[in-house]
């Protein structure tokens, strides 16, 4: 096992080494360079703009400056932001984090939700829920996400115009100033429904183990979902009051920012999410029908034992395996799907900030980009590899 | 009698593919999915017609303008032929705003169908002036027909969904058919060759370098050296062909046709020279193979001296120390050892790097290299050229996996035993075993190519005015700020088509794949 992780990661050296190398050639093929605009410009000194262009190191070689950026790379040091004059973490950084905050929801949700509607959809083979089901994943798996995104705009403004409130926001990923008056009036009236969420499922988690039985699923989920908002909504019922009725972003505490954060991504991530959602409801089906028509299942029933006993652990247990490297394949579509969302939805991630970078030939910052995608990726992958080894006792490690 | 006659019909008089053609008439959402598709390359083909207005006329007083309304009632509330009202664009006195005002006291104009409307060529070729809706007053420009309202530059919506649909539909076929070509050729000499490595290079000292040079004839190294200056009189003939004919004329279709056609013929003959004159001599591959380490020799020079005079401290040391050892062991490379090259590890390690970028990234970062100023006959290909190259990697697994398991084949082997050369035998013998498994994969790769080619046109990278596609309408609903959606909806029509035709084709390679699935009975 120790060998193949090892392997494993000594594999993707050449891996980053050559898709580093195809990206830098491809921009530096583009034509032009970040000077090229102020040769454009007839105020500018030709000597001056030669000059810069040796400050920037832009007159050397391509393979020459691949090996300093290169070189720089294993420092840890991604460059020198061409328009920004900075380094190009300063750029990127915030930016990359942003489009995290996404694809880890969008994963989440992915998860939450495709497990048990597979498994339902599976159980119900051919009924109406089931053909449902059916349907909205061909839906979600067709619709381009861009187009999605639009629509659920389009619902956004019609809700605020029907009902004067904003309901879901209208792009963007934080208001520039918090209605914190709003907000603390709003958790007072729905802490109450919260709380008592809270408690009628941890009374029923209580209760299954006062039977000794394990808690199933769907109690798990509303407890965490319950108690989650039920906690996010004590800080501004404690703090709240005190504190004025409108602040702007910067100034505003730590729970509002978080919320205000979350209520914009929320449009955005069930956009992001939804072809991933669709496709892997379709897989967590199919692998569910499958076990359930294995031997070992019929064994299990002619046992005598209870029907979600079977579901849950015998047939959940081995269908789940093949799912958990599904994640593997989730992040490249939903890194590059959130793109076209973050450009559709004017959420400030990685590919707007590519698209700008692009713009104005700014090299270093669209290597940096890319480069840590890439390498988020492929760790990705070894991670969901690895996964899958770990999980699946049939996978051999050579 | 008649009846239990038919239906007892041995299964065995029918061939493969006539009990898939029944298996996939029994899909009923393969059915749909297929006739979906067909009406919309049928209006796809017919655009000319369905439209009322030519691809570029636009009206600049009519930017946005709401559906154009249709009534079916006369002023005595009586039903009759469909028409609609003059209108023109004025400020409304009731909201101040400036509107599209519809007018029917100015004049009804009666819609006819199949109607002589603005001539217009068939298919680039027929000269025709049949339109389906319009009359004479659409003609004289007496009142406007916008059956789903105009976009930005005022152009009817309706009849630029077909003329972006030639577009958005068959990009998605062509950049498949590349994609294909790509990977199949990659993916079946990786499953070929897979675990029986090539010799790539040996050095120069070594005895059997000496052994491997002689192994061919006089007359190869002879043919070889013809081969080799025949190689270059093309590669001149076909520069110098670009630099007199094409590249003068760069916005006429037909030249652009002739430089493709050129381009290819002159890249297959040069395919041909090189397999068939350069290849066979032993000298001439020694010589590629010493070219080779020489160009890359002199690469890490450039790399390592450039590097190394901008540099200095420990960072110069450690360029010189990596630079040296490096060009050492070329040096090393050309003196003595045998090196084997695994084709299909390359080609497999070429298809994770190109992997490993986000594609929607690697999609956009090529989508610059496309020149602003080509004409858009020459855009749609290179975009073309974008997506193949980008997904070639899926389809180029899918086929080494198959080529794979195929090679080891008794009748694969059996070919190899009769003396079939690697060729032969990929393309006449393992190659069809594949077909069945590709055409579902291409099915289904296809509208993985439209929402690709939708989005960089999304993104205004792609397809450009004054050409239309799909994702490029829909770019206006999001160019025109967010009031677009209360006001205009109109413009986000072409999403529903992008929607639809992904749609069907997802359910047409669903029934595909049941079908040709030889498992599942008739």
């Amino acid at each position: 096992m120790f060998g193949y992780v090892v392997r494993r990661l000594l594999q993707l050296i050449p891996t980053f080494f050559g898709a580093t190398l195809l990206a830098f050639l491809v921009i530096q093929l583009a034509p032009g360079d970040f000077v090229t605009r102020l040769e454009l410009d007839p105020t500018q000194d030709r000597e001056s703009i030669a000059n810069l262009r040796q400050q920037l190191g832009l007159d050397q070689p391509l393979p020459v400056q691949y090996a300093k950026w290169l070189s720089g790379i294993l420092q840890g040091y991604l460059g020198l932001s061409l328009s920004y004059k900075t380094d190009v973490w300063n750029v990127i950084g915030q930016r990359i984090l942003n489009s995290m905050v996404l694809v880890v929801l969008a994963t989440l949700m992915i998860y939450l939700v495709a497990i048990p509607v597979g498994v339902y959809s599976a159980i119900r083979k051919y009924t109406w829920p089931d053909r449902t089901f059916t349907v909205l994943a061909f839906l979600g798996l067709a619709i381009p996400n861009f187009f999605f995104g639009l629509i659920m705009l389009f619902l956004a403004v019609w809700l605020s115009d029907l009902t004067d409130m904003r309901i879901l926001p209208i792009g963007g990923m934080t208001n520039e100033f918090l209605h914190l008056g709003n907000m603390t009036r709003a958790a007072q009236i729905l802490f109450p429904p919260a709380l008592l969420g809270t408690l009628v499922f941890a009374g029923l988690f209580w209760w299954r183990v006062q039977r000794k039985q394990a808690a199933t699923f769907g109690i798990w989920v509303g407890l965490v979902l319950f108690g989650m908002s039920a906690l996010l909504m004590l800080w501004p019922l404690l703090q709240g009051p005190g504190l004025p009725e409108r602040l702007p972003y910067t100034e505003s505490p730590l729970w509002a920012r978080i919320t205000n954060v979350l209520w914009h991504a929320f449009p955005v991530v069930i956009v992001v999410g939804t072809s991933g959602l669709a496709g892997l409801m379709r897989v967590m089906r199919g692998q569910m029908l499958d076990v359930l028509s294995q031997d070992y299942i019929r064994t299990a029933r002619a046992k005598g034992l209870s029907e979600r006993v079977v579901i849950y652990k015998h047939a959940l247990r081995n269908a789940v395996i093949p799912f958990i490297a599904g994640i593997g394949g989730l992040l490249p579509g939903l890194i590059g799907g959130a793109g076209l969302v973050e450009v559709t939805m004017a959420w400030p991630g990685i590919t707007p900030a590519l698209l700008e970078a692009i713009s104005a030939i700014d090299v270093y910052v669209i290597m940096g980009l890319i480069t840590i995608t890439t390498v988020l990726l492929m760790i990705g992958n070894v991670v969901s590899d690895l996964l899958l080894a770990w999980v699946d006792p049939r996978i051999r490690y050579s | 009698m008649i009846r239990r006659a038919q239906l007892s019909t041995p299964q065995a008089n029918r061939s493969f593919f006539q009990q898939a053609w029944i298996r996939f008439k029994r899909h009923p959402l393969a059915r749909l999915g297929a006739a979906v598709l067909l009406v919309f390359y049928l209006g796809a083909l017919f655009a000319d017609f369905l439209a009322p207005y030519p691809e570029e006329k636009s009206f600049r007083d009519f930017s946005f303008a709401s559906p154009t309304q249709i009534f079916w009632r006369d002023q005595n509330g009586q039903l009759t032929r469909p028409y609609v009202c003059a209108s023109e664009r004025r400020r409304n006195l009731e909201t101040f705003k400036v509107e599209v005002i519809t007018d029917c006291e100015k004049g009804r104009y009666p819609i006819y169908f199949f109607v002589k409307g603005e001539p217009y060529r068939f298919l680039g070729l027929i000269p025709a002036d049949l339109r389906l809706m319009g009359g004479p007053w659409l003609l004289e420009d007496q009142a406007k027909l916008f059956l789903w309202g105009t976009d930005d530059f005022g152009r009817d919506i309706w009849g630029r969904i077909w003329f972006g649909a030639r577009i958005s539909l068959t990009i998605g076929i062509f950049a498949v058919a590349l994609a294909l070509l790509i990977g199949i050729f990659m993916g079946s000499i990786s499953g070929f060759y897979a675990g029986r490595p090539v010799t790539f290079s040996i050095g120069l000292l070594n005895p059997r370098f000496w052994e491997f040079v002689r192994r061919s004839r006089w007359l190869d190294h002879l043919l070889a050296l013809v081969g080799l200056i025949l190689m270059a009189a093309l590669l001149y003939g076909m520069g110098q062909g670009y630099e007199r004919y094409i590249k003068p004329d760069l916005q006429r279709v037909s030249t652009l046709a002739l430089g493709g056609l050129g381009l290819v013929l002159g890249l297959v003959g040069l395919g041909g020279l090189m397999y068939f004159l350069v290849w066979r001599s032993h000298l001439a591959r020694a010589l590629l193979w010493l070219s080779a380490w020489g160009g890359m020799a002199w690469l890490l020079w450039i790399t390592v001296w450039g590097f190394w005079q901008s540099s200095r401290g420990l960072e110069a040391i450690i360029a010189g120390l990596i630079g040296a050892a490096l060009l050492g062991a070329i040096g090393y490379i050309l003196l003595w050892p045998r090196i084997e090259l695994d084709l299909d590890t390359l080609i497999m390690r070429a298809v994770e790097v190109l992997a490993a970028i986000p594609d929607l990234f690697l999609l956009i970062i090529l989508s610059v290299l496309i020149p602003m100023e080509v004409p858009p006959a020459v855009r749609f290909v290179l975009v073309v050229t974008i997506l193949s190259f980008v997904n070639w990697g899926g389809l180029a697994r899918i086929i080494r996996s198959q080529v794979l398991q195929l090679r080891e084949m008794e009748f694969a082997q059996a070919a190899q035993a009769l003396g079939a050369g690697d060729a032969r035998i990929i393309i006449r013998h393992v190659l069809p075993g594949t077909y069945t498994y590709l055409i579902v994969a291409v099915t289904l790769a296809i509208p993985g190519f439209i929402l690709g080619e939708s989005g960089l046109s999304f993104l205004g990278l792609g397809i450009q005015e004054p050409a239309t596609s799909w994702g490029l309408m829909l770019s206006k609903a999001q160019a025109t700020g967010i009031t677009a959606f209360s006001e205009r909806p109109w413009l986000l029509i072409p999403g529903v088509f992008i929607l639809l035709a992904v749609l069907a084709y997802n359910f047409m390679g669903d029934g595909l794949r049941d079908a040709l699935d030889p498992r599942t009975k008739v």
